[in-house]
Protein backbone atom coordinates (compact mmCIF):
# COMPACT_ATOMS: atom_id res chain seq x y z
CA UNK A 1 0.00 0.00 0.00
CA UNK A 2 2.82 2.38 0.96
CA UNK A 3 4.63 1.66 -2.30
CA UNK A 4 1.40 2.24 -4.22
CA UNK A 5 0.88 5.64 -2.59
CA UNK A 6 4.44 6.75 -3.35
CA UNK A 7 4.09 5.59 -6.94
CA UNK A 8 0.78 7.44 -7.27
CA UNK A 9 2.32 10.62 -5.91
CA UNK A 10 5.27 10.40 -8.30
CA UNK A 11 2.96 9.84 -11.25
CA UNK A 12 0.84 12.76 -10.11
CA UNK A 13 3.93 14.96 -10.06
CA UNK A 14 5.01 13.86 -13.52
CA UNK A 15 1.58 14.30 -15.04
CA UNK A 16 0.20 17.34 -13.26
CA UNK A 17 3.27 19.58 -13.27
CA UNK A 18 3.85 19.83 -17.01
CA UNK A 19 0.12 20.21 -17.59
CA UNK A 20 -0.09 22.99 -15.05
CA UNK A 21 2.91 24.72 -16.60
CA UNK A 22 1.10 24.73 -19.93
CA UNK A 23 -2.23 25.98 -18.72
CA UNK A 24 -1.38 28.18 -15.80
CA UNK A 25 -1.57 31.92 -16.46
CA UNK A 26 2.05 33.03 -16.63
CA UNK A 27 3.26 34.71 -13.47
CA UNK A 28 5.58 37.65 -13.35
CA UNK A 29 8.79 36.80 -11.61
CA UNK A 30 8.68 36.82 -7.83
CA UNK A 31 5.61 39.01 -7.58
CA UNK A 32 2.83 36.57 -8.04
CA UNK A 33 1.06 38.86 -10.48
CA UNK A 34 0.01 37.67 -13.91
CA UNK A 35 2.48 38.33 -16.70
CA UNK A 36 0.73 40.20 -19.50
CA UNK A 37 3.83 40.05 -21.69
CA UNK A 38 3.46 38.81 -25.21
CA UNK A 39 2.39 39.73 -28.69
CA UNK A 40 -1.29 40.61 -28.86
CA UNK A 41 -3.55 41.13 -31.83
CA UNK A 42 -7.12 42.30 -32.35
CA UNK A 43 -9.33 40.35 -34.69
CA UNK A 44 -12.50 41.40 -36.49
CA UNK A 45 -14.61 40.28 -33.52
CA UNK A 46 -12.37 41.66 -30.78
CA UNK A 47 -14.15 44.93 -30.10
CA UNK A 48 -17.22 45.65 -28.01
CA UNK A 49 -17.71 49.38 -28.36
CA UNK A 50 -21.02 51.01 -27.38
CA UNK A 51 -21.89 54.49 -28.54
CA UNK A 52 -20.56 57.20 -26.24
CA UNK A 53 -22.97 59.38 -24.32
CA UNK A 54 -21.75 62.81 -25.32
CA UNK A 55 -22.59 66.16 -23.81
CA UNK A 56 -25.02 68.31 -25.80
CA UNK A 57 -22.16 70.77 -26.27
CA UNK A 58 -20.36 68.23 -28.46
CA UNK A 59 -21.91 69.32 -31.70
CA UNK A 60 -21.43 67.91 -35.16
CA UNK A 61 -19.25 70.90 -35.95
CA UNK A 62 -16.93 70.13 -33.03
CA UNK A 63 -16.69 66.47 -34.02
CA UNK A 64 -15.91 67.48 -37.59
CA UNK A 65 -13.23 69.87 -36.43
CA UNK A 66 -11.55 67.10 -34.44
CA UNK A 67 -11.86 64.68 -37.35
CA UNK A 68 -10.06 67.26 -39.46
CA UNK A 69 -7.25 67.48 -36.93
CA UNK A 70 -6.96 63.69 -36.90
CA UNK A 71 -6.70 63.68 -40.69
CA UNK A 72 -3.99 66.31 -40.41
CA UNK A 73 -2.04 64.08 -37.99
CA UNK A 74 -2.21 61.23 -40.49
CA UNK A 75 -1.33 63.46 -43.44
CA UNK A 76 1.81 64.78 -41.72
CA UNK A 77 2.92 61.49 -40.14
CA UNK A 78 2.59 62.92 -36.65
CA UNK A 79 2.77 60.85 -33.49
CA UNK A 80 -0.64 59.22 -33.15
CA UNK A 81 -0.95 58.40 -29.46
CA UNK A 82 -3.69 56.93 -27.27
CA UNK A 83 -6.30 55.64 -27.96
CA UNK A 84 -5.27 54.99 -31.56
CA UNK A 85 -2.17 52.93 -30.78
CA UNK A 86 -4.22 50.43 -28.79
CA UNK A 87 -5.91 49.48 -32.09
CA UNK A 88 -3.24 50.22 -34.68
CA UNK A 89 -4.05 47.46 -37.18
CA UNK A 90 -0.95 45.47 -36.23
CA UNK A 91 -0.03 43.43 -33.14
CA UNK A 92 1.12 45.06 -29.92
CA UNK A 93 4.23 43.92 -28.09
CA UNK A 94 3.59 44.19 -24.34
CA UNK A 95 6.48 43.57 -21.94
CA UNK A 96 6.20 43.65 -18.21
CA UNK A 97 9.36 44.89 -16.54
CA UNK A 98 10.25 45.61 -12.94
CA UNK A 99 9.39 49.32 -13.07
CA UNK A 100 7.04 49.66 -16.03
CA UNK A 101 4.97 47.80 -18.55
CA UNK A 102 5.75 48.89 -22.07
CA UNK A 103 3.29 48.69 -24.95
CA UNK A 104 4.99 48.87 -28.32
CA UNK A 105 2.94 49.37 -31.48
CA UNK A 106 4.25 48.43 -34.90
CA UNK A 107 4.22 51.98 -36.17
CA UNK A 108 6.30 55.08 -35.64
CA UNK A 109 4.37 56.29 -32.61
CA UNK A 110 6.31 56.08 -29.38
CA UNK A 111 5.56 53.20 -27.03
CA UNK A 112 3.38 53.59 -23.96
CA UNK A 113 4.91 53.20 -20.52
CA UNK A 114 2.58 52.13 -17.72
CA UNK A 115 4.66 52.93 -14.66
CA UNK A 116 4.29 50.46 -11.83
CA UNK A 117 7.01 52.03 -9.67
CA UNK A 118 5.05 55.11 -8.63
CA UNK A 119 1.53 55.68 -7.41
CA UNK A 120 1.09 59.34 -8.33
CA UNK A 121 1.01 61.15 -11.63
CA UNK A 122 3.73 63.61 -12.53
CA UNK A 123 2.75 67.09 -11.36
CA UNK A 124 0.88 69.19 -13.90
CA UNK A 125 3.49 71.90 -13.60
CA UNK A 126 6.22 69.48 -14.74
CA UNK A 127 4.56 67.15 -17.20
CA UNK A 128 4.26 68.32 -20.78
CA UNK A 129 0.99 66.98 -22.18
CA UNK A 130 1.61 64.26 -24.76
CA UNK A 131 -0.23 62.00 -27.15
CA UNK A 132 0.19 59.07 -24.74
CA UNK A 133 -0.23 60.99 -21.48
CA UNK A 134 1.22 59.91 -18.14
CA UNK A 135 0.23 56.38 -17.15
CA UNK A 136 0.57 54.74 -13.76
CA UNK A 137 -0.58 51.22 -13.01
CA UNK A 138 -1.18 48.90 -10.08
CA UNK A 139 -2.53 45.42 -9.55
CA UNK A 140 -5.95 44.69 -8.06
CA UNK A 141 -5.81 40.93 -7.75
CA UNK A 142 -5.34 39.54 -11.23
CA UNK A 143 -6.27 42.83 -12.89
CA UNK A 144 -3.82 45.53 -13.88
CA UNK A 145 -5.44 48.93 -13.48
CA UNK A 146 -3.81 51.72 -15.46
CA UNK A 147 -4.71 55.36 -14.97
CA UNK A 148 -3.72 57.94 -17.59
CA UNK A 149 -3.95 61.72 -17.57
CA UNK A 150 -1.86 64.45 -19.16
CA UNK A 151 -3.11 64.03 -22.70
CA UNK A 152 -2.43 66.69 -25.26
CA UNK A 153 -5.67 68.13 -26.55
CA UNK A 154 -4.47 68.83 -30.07
CA UNK A 155 -1.70 66.40 -30.96
CA UNK A 156 -2.13 63.03 -32.63
CA UNK A 157 -5.35 61.18 -33.36
CA UNK A 158 -7.84 62.21 -30.69
CA UNK A 159 -10.89 60.18 -31.79
CA UNK A 160 -12.17 57.78 -29.13
CA UNK A 161 -13.86 54.55 -30.23
CA UNK A 162 -17.62 54.91 -29.84
CA UNK A 163 -17.57 58.68 -30.22
CA UNK A 164 -16.03 61.77 -28.77
CA UNK A 165 -12.41 62.73 -28.54
CA UNK A 166 -9.72 63.18 -25.97
CA UNK A 167 -8.84 66.60 -24.65
CA UNK A 168 -6.40 67.91 -22.09
CA UNK A 169 -9.00 67.15 -19.42
CA UNK A 170 -9.51 63.50 -20.36
CA UNK A 171 -8.78 60.65 -17.99
CA UNK A 172 -8.48 57.05 -19.11
CA UNK A 173 -8.72 54.07 -16.78
CA UNK A 174 -7.82 50.71 -18.31
CA UNK A 175 -8.30 47.30 -16.73
CA UNK A 176 -6.09 44.55 -18.15
CA UNK A 177 -7.03 40.96 -17.40
CA UNK A 178 -5.96 37.62 -18.85
CA UNK A 179 -8.74 35.27 -19.88
CA UNK A 180 -8.88 31.69 -21.12
CA UNK A 181 -5.66 30.59 -19.43
CA UNK A 182 -3.72 33.52 -20.77
CA UNK A 183 -4.67 33.20 -24.42
CA UNK A 184 -6.87 36.33 -24.37
CA UNK A 185 -6.09 39.76 -22.96
CA UNK A 186 -9.18 41.74 -22.06
CA UNK A 187 -8.71 45.48 -21.80
CA UNK A 188 -11.62 47.61 -20.63
CA UNK A 189 -11.17 51.29 -21.42
CA UNK A 190 -13.13 53.91 -19.49
CA UNK A 191 -12.88 57.54 -20.52
CA UNK A 192 -14.08 60.41 -18.41
CA UNK A 193 -13.94 64.02 -19.50
CA UNK A 194 -16.24 66.69 -18.10
CA UNK A 195 -16.00 68.61 -21.37
CA UNK A 196 -16.94 65.70 -23.66
CA UNK A 197 -18.83 62.84 -21.99
CA UNK A 198 -22.13 62.98 -20.15
CA UNK A 199 -21.31 59.67 -18.46
CA UNK A 200 -18.08 57.65 -18.33
CA UNK A 201 -17.56 55.95 -21.68
CA UNK A 202 -16.45 52.30 -21.47
CA UNK A 203 -15.63 49.75 -24.12
CA UNK A 204 -13.68 46.51 -24.22
CA UNK A 205 -11.10 45.04 -26.56
CA UNK A 206 -10.10 41.38 -26.40
CA UNK A 207 -6.64 40.79 -27.79
CA UNK A 208 -5.57 37.35 -28.92
CA UNK A 209 -2.13 36.08 -27.92
CA UNK A 210 0.17 35.39 -30.85
CA UNK A 211 2.79 32.64 -30.72
CA UNK A 212 5.84 33.52 -28.62
CA UNK A 213 7.94 33.12 -31.75
CA UNK A 214 6.17 36.04 -33.43
CA UNK A 215 8.46 38.89 -34.39
CA UNK A 216 7.28 42.45 -35.01
CA UNK A 217 7.63 43.67 -38.55
CA UNK A 218 9.65 46.73 -39.43
CA UNK A 219 7.04 49.42 -39.61
CA UNK A 220 6.18 51.01 -42.90
CA UNK A 221 7.71 54.33 -43.70
CA UNK A 222 5.51 57.41 -43.48
CA UNK A 223 6.83 60.21 -45.68
CA UNK A 224 4.99 63.50 -45.15
CA UNK A 225 6.80 64.92 -48.18
CA UNK A 226 5.60 62.26 -50.60
CA UNK A 227 3.44 64.36 -52.88
CA UNK A 228 1.63 61.42 -54.39
CA UNK A 229 0.69 60.18 -50.93
CA UNK A 230 -0.44 63.66 -49.98
CA UNK A 231 -2.64 63.88 -53.09
CA UNK A 232 -4.12 60.48 -52.25
CA UNK A 233 -4.99 61.57 -48.74
CA UNK A 234 -6.17 65.02 -49.59
CA UNK A 235 -9.81 65.58 -50.36
CA UNK A 236 -11.97 68.71 -50.42
CA UNK A 237 -12.14 68.51 -46.65
CA UNK A 238 -8.46 67.71 -46.22
CA UNK A 239 -6.52 69.47 -43.53
CA UNK A 240 -4.17 72.17 -44.65
CA UNK A 241 -1.14 73.30 -42.71
CA UNK A 242 -2.44 75.52 -40.01
CA UNK A 243 -2.32 79.24 -40.24
CA UNK A 244 0.90 79.35 -38.25
CA UNK A 245 3.29 81.35 -40.34
CA UNK A 246 7.04 81.42 -39.96
CA UNK A 247 7.64 83.45 -36.89
CA UNK A 248 9.48 86.69 -37.12
CA UNK A 249 10.69 86.47 -33.59
CA UNK B 1 3.66 8.27 5.04
CA UNK B 2 6.50 10.76 5.62
CA UNK B 3 7.58 10.35 2.00
CA UNK B 4 4.05 11.03 0.83
CA UNK B 5 3.96 14.22 2.88
CA UNK B 6 7.27 15.33 1.37
CA UNK B 7 5.96 14.68 -2.11
CA UNK B 8 2.74 16.55 -1.47
CA UNK B 9 4.68 19.51 -0.04
CA UNK B 10 6.99 19.46 -3.08
CA UNK B 11 3.99 19.40 -5.35
CA UNK B 12 2.32 22.31 -3.58
CA UNK B 13 5.54 24.34 -3.55
CA UNK B 14 5.96 23.87 -7.25
CA UNK B 15 2.51 25.36 -7.81
CA UNK B 16 3.02 28.23 -5.41
CA UNK B 17 6.56 29.26 -6.31
CA UNK B 18 6.77 31.75 -9.15
CA UNK B 19 9.01 30.74 -12.02
CA UNK B 20 12.57 31.91 -11.56
CA UNK B 21 14.06 33.88 -14.36
CA UNK B 22 17.60 32.99 -15.17
CA UNK B 23 20.04 35.79 -14.58
CA UNK B 24 17.41 38.29 -13.51
CA UNK B 25 16.80 37.58 -9.87
CA UNK B 26 19.46 39.59 -8.06
CA UNK B 27 21.32 41.48 -10.72
CA UNK B 28 21.59 45.22 -11.19
CA UNK B 29 18.90 46.07 -13.65
CA UNK B 30 19.42 47.81 -16.95
CA UNK B 31 15.75 48.75 -16.89
CA UNK B 32 14.97 52.43 -16.66
CA UNK B 33 15.83 55.74 -18.24
CA UNK B 34 19.30 56.73 -19.46
CA UNK B 35 20.96 59.71 -21.10
CA UNK B 36 24.22 59.76 -23.00
CA UNK B 37 27.05 61.68 -21.35
CA UNK B 38 30.26 63.34 -22.44
CA UNK B 39 32.88 61.80 -20.14
CA UNK B 40 35.81 63.44 -21.91
CA UNK B 41 34.28 66.91 -21.87
CA UNK B 42 34.57 67.40 -25.62
CA UNK B 43 31.51 69.60 -25.48
CA UNK B 44 29.69 68.80 -28.70
CA UNK B 45 28.17 65.91 -30.61
CA UNK B 46 30.73 66.44 -33.34
CA UNK B 47 33.38 66.16 -30.67
CA UNK B 48 31.80 63.01 -29.21
CA UNK B 49 31.86 61.40 -32.62
CA UNK B 50 35.39 62.67 -33.15
CA UNK B 51 36.78 60.65 -30.25
CA UNK B 52 35.53 57.39 -31.76
CA UNK B 53 38.54 55.46 -33.05
CA UNK B 54 38.51 55.48 -36.85
CA UNK B 55 37.38 52.24 -38.43
CA UNK B 56 40.16 50.23 -40.07
CA UNK B 57 38.59 49.45 -43.41
CA UNK B 58 39.90 47.01 -45.96
CA UNK B 59 41.45 48.54 -49.06
CA UNK B 60 38.77 49.48 -51.55
CA UNK B 61 36.01 49.86 -48.98
CA UNK B 62 34.60 53.37 -48.92
CA UNK B 63 34.33 55.01 -45.54
CA UNK B 64 30.84 55.71 -44.36
CA UNK B 65 30.30 59.22 -43.15
CA UNK B 66 33.99 59.99 -42.74
CA UNK B 67 36.10 59.65 -39.64
CA UNK B 68 33.91 60.00 -36.66
CA UNK B 69 31.00 61.52 -38.53
CA UNK B 70 29.01 58.42 -39.29
CA UNK B 71 25.47 58.09 -38.14
CA UNK B 72 23.45 55.05 -37.50
CA UNK B 73 20.67 56.08 -39.77
CA UNK B 74 17.79 58.45 -40.06
CA UNK B 75 15.64 59.64 -37.27
CA UNK B 76 13.14 62.29 -36.42
CA UNK B 77 13.42 66.00 -36.37
CA UNK B 78 14.98 66.50 -39.75
CA UNK B 79 18.31 65.01 -38.80
CA UNK B 80 19.87 63.89 -42.01
CA UNK B 81 17.29 65.71 -44.07
CA UNK B 82 18.66 67.83 -46.89
CA UNK B 83 19.19 71.39 -45.70
CA UNK B 84 17.88 74.34 -47.58
CA UNK B 85 20.72 76.15 -49.32
CA UNK B 86 22.02 78.95 -47.21
CA UNK B 87 21.90 82.46 -48.39
CA UNK B 88 25.18 84.31 -48.59
CA UNK B 89 23.46 87.37 -47.21
CA UNK B 90 22.77 87.34 -43.49
CA UNK B 91 19.14 87.63 -42.57
CA UNK B 92 17.98 90.90 -41.05
CA UNK B 93 17.60 90.95 -37.33
CA UNK B 94 14.63 88.93 -36.15
CA UNK B 95 14.18 86.99 -39.40
CA UNK B 96 14.78 83.28 -38.83
CA UNK B 97 16.93 81.16 -41.03
CA UNK B 98 15.15 78.27 -42.74
CA UNK B 99 17.56 75.42 -42.24
CA UNK B 100 15.53 72.23 -42.52
CA UNK B 101 13.84 71.45 -45.82
CA UNK B 102 12.01 68.38 -44.56
CA UNK B 103 11.48 68.61 -40.81
CA UNK B 104 10.65 65.50 -38.80
CA UNK B 105 11.77 63.23 -41.59
CA UNK B 106 15.08 61.44 -41.94
CA UNK B 107 14.77 60.54 -45.59
CA UNK B 108 14.37 56.79 -45.13
CA UNK B 109 11.37 56.76 -42.86
CA UNK B 110 10.82 58.55 -39.61
CA UNK B 111 11.81 56.61 -36.54
CA UNK B 112 12.94 53.75 -38.68
CA UNK B 113 14.53 51.90 -35.83
CA UNK B 114 18.10 52.54 -36.86
CA UNK B 115 18.72 55.40 -34.50
CA UNK B 116 19.23 53.22 -31.47
CA UNK B 117 22.17 51.47 -33.03
CA UNK B 118 23.91 54.75 -32.27
CA UNK B 119 21.86 56.71 -29.74
CA UNK B 120 22.17 60.48 -29.79
CA UNK B 121 21.12 63.15 -27.34
CA UNK B 122 17.62 61.88 -26.67
CA UNK B 123 16.89 59.78 -23.62
CA UNK B 124 16.79 56.01 -24.05
CA UNK B 125 14.70 53.55 -22.06
CA UNK B 126 14.91 49.86 -21.33
CA UNK B 127 12.21 47.50 -20.16
CA UNK B 128 13.51 44.04 -19.29
CA UNK B 129 11.41 40.94 -19.52
CA UNK B 130 12.74 37.40 -19.36
CA UNK B 131 11.94 36.80 -23.04
CA UNK B 132 12.68 40.18 -24.53
CA UNK B 133 14.34 43.48 -23.74
CA UNK B 134 12.79 46.57 -25.29
CA UNK B 135 15.23 49.38 -26.05
CA UNK B 136 13.32 52.55 -26.93
CA UNK B 137 14.45 56.07 -27.73
CA UNK B 138 12.71 59.36 -27.14
CA UNK B 139 13.70 60.58 -30.60
CA UNK B 140 12.18 57.54 -32.25
CA UNK B 141 13.14 53.95 -32.76
CA UNK B 142 12.40 50.79 -30.83
CA UNK B 143 14.61 47.73 -30.76
CA UNK B 144 13.37 44.28 -29.85
CA UNK B 145 16.13 42.21 -28.25
CA UNK B 146 15.04 38.60 -27.87
CA UNK B 147 16.42 36.90 -24.77
CA UNK B 148 14.33 33.74 -24.96
CA UNK B 149 17.10 31.70 -26.55
CA UNK B 150 15.95 32.00 -30.14
CA UNK B 151 18.51 32.33 -32.90
CA UNK B 152 18.50 34.61 -35.91
CA UNK B 153 15.89 33.59 -38.48
CA UNK B 154 17.05 31.77 -41.60
CA UNK B 155 14.99 34.09 -43.76
CA UNK B 156 15.22 37.75 -42.87
CA UNK B 157 14.66 40.92 -44.83
CA UNK B 158 17.38 43.34 -43.72
CA UNK B 159 16.25 46.32 -41.64
CA UNK B 160 18.05 49.39 -40.31
CA UNK B 161 18.07 47.92 -36.80
CA UNK B 162 18.73 44.33 -37.86
CA UNK B 163 17.69 41.28 -35.84
CA UNK B 164 18.92 41.18 -32.26
CA UNK B 165 19.26 38.34 -29.78
CA UNK B 166 20.64 38.81 -26.28
CA UNK B 167 21.84 36.99 -23.22
CA UNK B 168 22.96 38.00 -19.77
CA UNK B 169 26.44 37.52 -18.39
CA UNK B 170 25.81 38.50 -14.78
CA UNK B 171 24.38 41.99 -15.01
CA UNK B 172 25.77 42.62 -18.49
CA UNK B 173 23.45 42.25 -21.43
CA UNK B 174 25.25 40.99 -24.52
CA UNK B 175 23.39 41.58 -27.77
CA UNK B 176 24.28 40.14 -31.13
CA UNK B 177 22.73 41.74 -34.20
CA UNK B 178 22.84 40.92 -37.88
CA UNK B 179 20.60 41.45 -40.89
CA UNK B 180 21.23 45.17 -41.33
CA UNK B 181 20.41 47.25 -44.33
CA UNK B 182 23.55 48.87 -45.74
CA UNK B 183 24.46 52.05 -43.92
CA UNK B 184 27.02 54.06 -42.08
CA UNK B 185 28.62 53.33 -38.74
CA UNK B 186 30.14 55.87 -36.35
CA UNK B 187 33.89 56.26 -36.74
CA UNK B 188 33.77 56.11 -40.53
CA UNK B 189 32.62 52.51 -40.63
CA UNK B 190 30.06 50.93 -42.86
CA UNK B 191 27.68 48.04 -42.45
CA UNK B 192 26.27 45.62 -44.98
CA UNK B 193 23.71 42.85 -44.80
CA UNK B 194 26.56 40.54 -43.73
CA UNK B 195 27.89 42.76 -40.95
CA UNK B 196 27.58 41.55 -37.36
CA UNK B 197 27.34 43.85 -34.35
CA UNK B 198 27.97 42.78 -30.77
CA UNK B 199 26.90 45.22 -28.05
CA UNK B 200 27.75 44.86 -24.38
CA UNK B 201 25.42 46.82 -22.10
CA UNK B 202 27.50 46.97 -18.95
CA UNK B 203 26.55 48.76 -15.77
CA UNK B 204 28.71 50.18 -13.02
CA UNK B 205 28.54 48.37 -9.67
CA UNK B 206 26.21 51.03 -8.28
CA UNK B 207 23.89 50.68 -11.29
CA UNK B 208 24.08 54.37 -12.17
CA UNK B 209 26.41 54.28 -15.17
CA UNK B 210 25.99 52.37 -18.38
CA UNK B 211 28.67 51.67 -20.95
CA UNK B 212 27.72 50.28 -24.32
CA UNK B 213 30.65 48.72 -26.14
CA UNK B 214 30.03 48.34 -29.86
CA UNK B 215 32.01 45.80 -31.86
CA UNK B 216 31.35 45.72 -35.59
CA UNK B 217 32.67 42.68 -37.42
CA UNK B 218 32.70 42.04 -41.13
CA UNK B 219 35.68 40.36 -42.79
CA UNK B 220 34.68 41.92 -46.10
CA UNK B 221 34.71 45.43 -44.65
CA UNK B 222 37.01 45.73 -41.64
CA UNK B 223 40.69 44.88 -41.22
CA UNK B 224 39.89 44.26 -37.57
CA UNK B 225 36.74 44.60 -35.50
CA UNK B 226 35.67 48.21 -35.16
CA UNK B 227 35.23 48.91 -31.45
CA UNK B 228 34.04 52.03 -29.62
CA UNK B 229 32.01 52.91 -26.56
CA UNK B 230 29.12 55.17 -25.57
CA UNK B 231 28.56 56.22 -21.97
CA UNK B 232 25.29 56.90 -20.18
CA UNK B 233 23.97 57.91 -16.80
CA UNK B 234 20.60 57.30 -15.27
CA UNK B 235 18.28 60.05 -16.49
CA UNK B 236 18.06 63.01 -14.13
CA UNK B 237 15.08 62.89 -11.82
CA UNK B 238 12.60 65.64 -11.18
CA UNK B 239 10.80 66.38 -7.95
CA UNK B 240 7.12 65.62 -8.34
CA UNK B 241 4.75 65.59 -5.40
CA UNK B 242 7.62 65.01 -3.01
CA UNK B 243 9.13 62.13 -4.98
CA UNK B 244 12.08 62.06 -7.35
CA UNK B 245 10.98 60.50 -10.61
CA UNK B 246 12.19 60.05 -14.15
CA UNK B 247 10.06 59.11 -17.10
CA UNK B 248 10.10 58.89 -20.88
CA UNK B 249 9.49 62.17 -22.64
CA UNK B 250 7.69 62.51 -25.94
CA UNK B 251 9.44 64.39 -28.71
CA UNK B 252 6.84 66.14 -30.79
CA UNK B 253 7.61 67.21 -34.32
CA UNK B 254 4.99 68.33 -36.82
CA UNK B 255 6.24 68.21 -40.39
CA UNK B 256 3.30 70.36 -41.47
CA UNK B 257 4.23 73.20 -39.16
CA UNK B 258 6.35 75.80 -41.00
CA UNK B 259 8.03 76.75 -37.75
CA UNK B 260 9.75 73.36 -37.71
CA UNK B 261 11.79 74.49 -40.70
CA UNK B 262 13.34 77.43 -38.99
CA UNK B 263 16.26 77.44 -36.69
CA UNK B 264 18.42 80.27 -35.52
CA UNK B 265 16.91 83.70 -35.23
CA UNK B 266 19.61 86.34 -35.30
CA UNK B 267 19.51 87.93 -31.89
CA UNK B 268 19.22 91.62 -31.34
CA UNK B 269 22.69 93.10 -31.55
CA UNK B 270 23.87 95.19 -28.65
CA UNK B 271 26.23 97.95 -29.65
CA UNK B 272 28.31 99.30 -26.81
Amino acid sequence: MKRFCVLTSVIACLVVLPTSARTRVPLQEQRGTPDLSGFWELSFDSRNVPRANLLPAITRAKLDAHAKKDAYAIRWCNLLGVPFIMDPGRPLDIRQGSTAIIIVPENSSPPRYLYTNRSAHISDDIFDPSTNGDSIAHWEGDTLVADTVGFHGEHGISAIPGGGYRTGKSRLVERYRLLKEGSILSVTFTWTDPSVFRTPHSYEFRYQRLPATYEPRQWLSCDPFDEDRARFLESPSSPKPTSRAVSKE
Amino acid sequence: MKLRVVLVVTLLWSFAAPPMVQGQSSKIRLEGDWVRIDPDGVGSFGGLNGVIPPAQLLPGVSAGGGGGRGRGGGGRGGRGAPPVSESATPNPEGVPYIVVAQPCFGGVGRSNGALLVSPDSGGVHFVEHKDEVIFAGERGGVRHIYTDGRSHPNVWTPTPAGHSVGRYDGSTLIVETSGFTPGMVPGGGVRTSETRLVERFEMSPDGNRLTITYTWEDPKVYQKPHVYRYYFERAPTVESKGTKVSYALEEWCDAGDPIEKQSIIPPKQIIK
